[in-house]
């Protein structure tokens, strides 16, 4: 028989039981709340990124990066859009039962074959695995050759927009330019030393997205990309082209390694043109090869007698010479500390102004004996050698002029006809801004800027002229030993170098490297061009006049046309009509 | 009673103002992406555009353009007439 529990029995165990409900509850109200204390007190900025990660989609954009333009604005490096041609091996499809449709897509199937330069068997084989969803036909494909690919209408066959930089002169001012690396990041010449100005700065929006992650609008927060800013240089892209052809030509003529040419505006010290040969494509940076450096700015050379008007100025300064003063240059051989000063031929005795006119080493040495090693050397850092000339171009290196303190007597004659030191060719240039400038030296730029230029006083007006005279005679027909630097119509000076390579510790007997310095017009100076061709062939000419002159002539006759630049060097035929005048100074 | 139905009817009026600024939200977001790609594309063209216009004002171009169209030619040295201030 059932017992049948009384009421008091039956809310007795009850309550036993209730309390063991109600334990439970409360452990579990306590882990609860537990959870939500940790939830909103310890893990509460994770928990809301995360929701915010699932609402939001941030995406960044990207600003173009700006261009690189010439002084006249023409176009030196731009972003352009190209693209990719991608496929889907799943939906592309070439067959077809039926014949005639089978014919269209073999057309179909050549017409993108072509457009995409490539084979249609390389084509087959690329689609072959039908399991690939994304496959990269080809990549860097110009907008018009995508308009039609697309034009086709082949399906699977889709197109990604990148932006790639653009260099639309190529070589000629490859080295001044520079490139960027496939992230967009400048690796040298300009894009590299401007690239935080090129770059601008990326742009942020914030969209709100729903369950399948596609944008349903409402932007949250937004931050505009910022362009980058346009670099304007101070090249001008006429005379840099000149300046490359012509050295193209003369390195070519020679059979020579390589060579640079520098080209600044001695009123301004911009620098209108820079460039070397070889050279190389930017627009293929991974196939830019061993010509890369700016060799203008990164390679030092012994500037050899380019270096003998700086010497000669120093003891005009000193006034220890006059222009007439008469030095024994002998019968072209000097021994002096027991080393052999050579010149290339027996000058005798000749004035201090023909020094330079026939570039006699002997000469050099004996003037530079009147001057103290000290004040020698003080004056080739006040010309800029052994000092960075301040354009800031990446990997632009300083030369060297050793101490003073440390020369022999030796090495301060050597010094004087350019031995035993080194520059790179735009310090040369820079050097021989103080001839076209009232002795003034000019600091160099090579980005337009408006700001003030403030030149540094090296030599007297008394000396500049007369060595400007001195450097004109360098290019006269009768001894001078450049006169293929000559330009029509125009008075130019200069002063040649031929020096022999430095090479493991000893001079290589056949090999030279030939520069140019020159200035014109003479009457008013307005540019100076230094010119460097690296190991020319020796059967083919090595002296700095052969090798250079050319090229000078060239490019600057293009300067003087181009800027309008009044000709001094004209000789009026009709002496009673002095309205025309036809044939030059000295002919050609 | 009357209160709720004055709520109720808020409610409904605020919904339907959220339904749409909602859609007007989106349709201007649309037509601001499609405005976006727009400048993007125009920003496109002015560089192809630019480069074009770089490579046909170049100095061999525009010489090459006088001789074959104008029938001009750089003078020769003799031809060359110097005016003399």
């Amino acid at each position: 028989m059932i017992k049948i529990k009384s009421r008091k029995e039956y809310f007795e165990l009850s309550r036993a039981r209730r309390r063991i409900v109600l334990i439970l509850m409360l452990g579990m109200f306590l882990v609860l709340f537990a959870q939500a204390i940790k939830l909103a007190a310890f893990e509460k900025d994770k928990l809301q990124k995360e929701s915010r990660q699932r609402q939001h989609r941030a995406l960044d954009l990207f600003p173009y990066r700006g261009k690189i333009l010439d002084r006249n604005g023409s176009l030196l490096a731009e972003s352009t859009p190209v693209y990719s041609i991608m496929a889907d091996a799943a939906i592309v499809n070439f067959k077809d039962t039926d014949p005639i449709v089978q014919a269209e897509l073999n057309e179909q199937k050549k017409q993108l074959a072509n457009l995409l330069k490539l084979s249609t068997k390389d084509l087959n084989k690329n689609l072959k695995d039908r399991n690939k969803r994304n496959i990269p036909l080809r990549k860097n494909i110009s907008p018009d050759t995508k308009i039609k690919i697309m034009a086709l209408k082949i399906s699977g066959i889709s197109s990604n927009k990148i932006y790639k930089r653009f260099y639309p002169e190529n070589g000629p001012v490859a080295h001044v330019v520079g490139f960027t690396g496939s992230d967009g990041v400048g690796q040298e010449g300009i894009e590299m030393l401007m690239n935080k100005k090129l770059a601008g700065e990326k742009g942020k929006i914030i969209n709100r997205i729903d369950k399948n992650r596609r944008v349903v609008g409402e932007v949250q927060q937004i931050k505009l990309p910022k362009d980058g800013e346009d670099i304007r240089l101070t090249i001008d892209l006429r005379l840099q082209n000149a300046a490359y052809n012509a050295l193209r030509k003369a390195v070519e003529k020679h059979e020579a390694i390589s060579g640079s040419a520098v080209l600044l505006d001695a009123k301004t010290g911009e620098v209108l043109a820079m460039t070397n040969y070889p050279s190389f494509n930017p627009n293929g940076y991974n196939k830019v090869g061993d010509f890369i450096k700016n060799r203008a700015v990164t390679d030092v050379f012994e500037p050899g007698s380019t270096m003998k008007p700086i010497s000669l100025a120093a003891a005009l300064e000193r006034k220890v010479v006059t222009i007439d003063t008469i030095i024994d240059t002998g019968k072209g051989e000097y021994r002096y500390e027991g080393k052999l000063i050579h010149d290339t031929h027996a000058h005798g005795e000749i004035a201090v102004k023909d020094v330079i006119k026939v570039s006699s080493n002997i000469g050099s040495a004996k003037i530079s004996e009147k001057v103290s090693s000290n004040n020698l050397a003080a004056m080739y850092r006040k010309f800029g050698y052994g000092i960075k000339t301040g354009i800031n171009f990446p990997g632009e290196v300083s030369g060297s002029v050793r101490k003073h303190t440390k020369w022999k007597k030796i090495d301060h004659s050597r010094a004087s006809y350019g031995y035993g030191m080194n520059s790179t060719l735009i310090q040369t240039a820079q050097a021989y801004t103080v001839f076209a400038n009232e002795g003034k030296l000019k600091p160099i730029s090579l980005i337009k800027k408006d700001d003030l230029k403030i030149s540094k006083k090296v030599l007297s007006s008394k000396t500049t002229k007369d060595m400007l005279l001195m450097l004109e005679s360098v290019t006269d027909a009768d001894g001078g030993t450049a006169p293929k630097a000559k330009v029509y119509g125009y008075r130019v000076a200069g002063k040649t170098g031929t020096t022999r390579k430095y090479i493991n510790g000893e001079y290589a007997k056949d090999k030279y490297i030939g520069t140019f310095v020159g200035l014109g017009p003479v009457s008013n100076p307005r540019f100076v061009m230094a010119i460097m061709i690296d190991e020319p062939l020796v059967e083919k000419g090595y002296s700095g006049g052969t090798l250079a002159g050319p090229v000078f002539s060239r490019v600057m006759s293009k300067a003087f046309e181009w800027y309008s630049i009044e000709a001094d060097g004209l000789e009026l035929k009709d002496t009673q009509n002095k309205k025309e005048a036809y044939a030059d100074k000295t002919k050609l | 009673m009357k209160l709720n139905l004055i709520l109720f009817f808020v409610l409904i009026v605020c919904a339907l103002t959220t339904v749409n600024f909602t859609h007007l939200t989106r349709n201007s977001f649309a037509e601001l992406d499609k405005e976006s790609k727009k400048t993007l594309d125009l920003k496109d063209q002015q560089t192809m555009l630019r480069i074009e216009e770089s490579s046909e004002s170049r100095i061999e171009i525009i010489e090459k353009k006088a001789k074959q169209k104008l029938d001009m030619y750089i003078p020769s040295r003799k031809e060359k007439k110097v005016i003399i201030r």
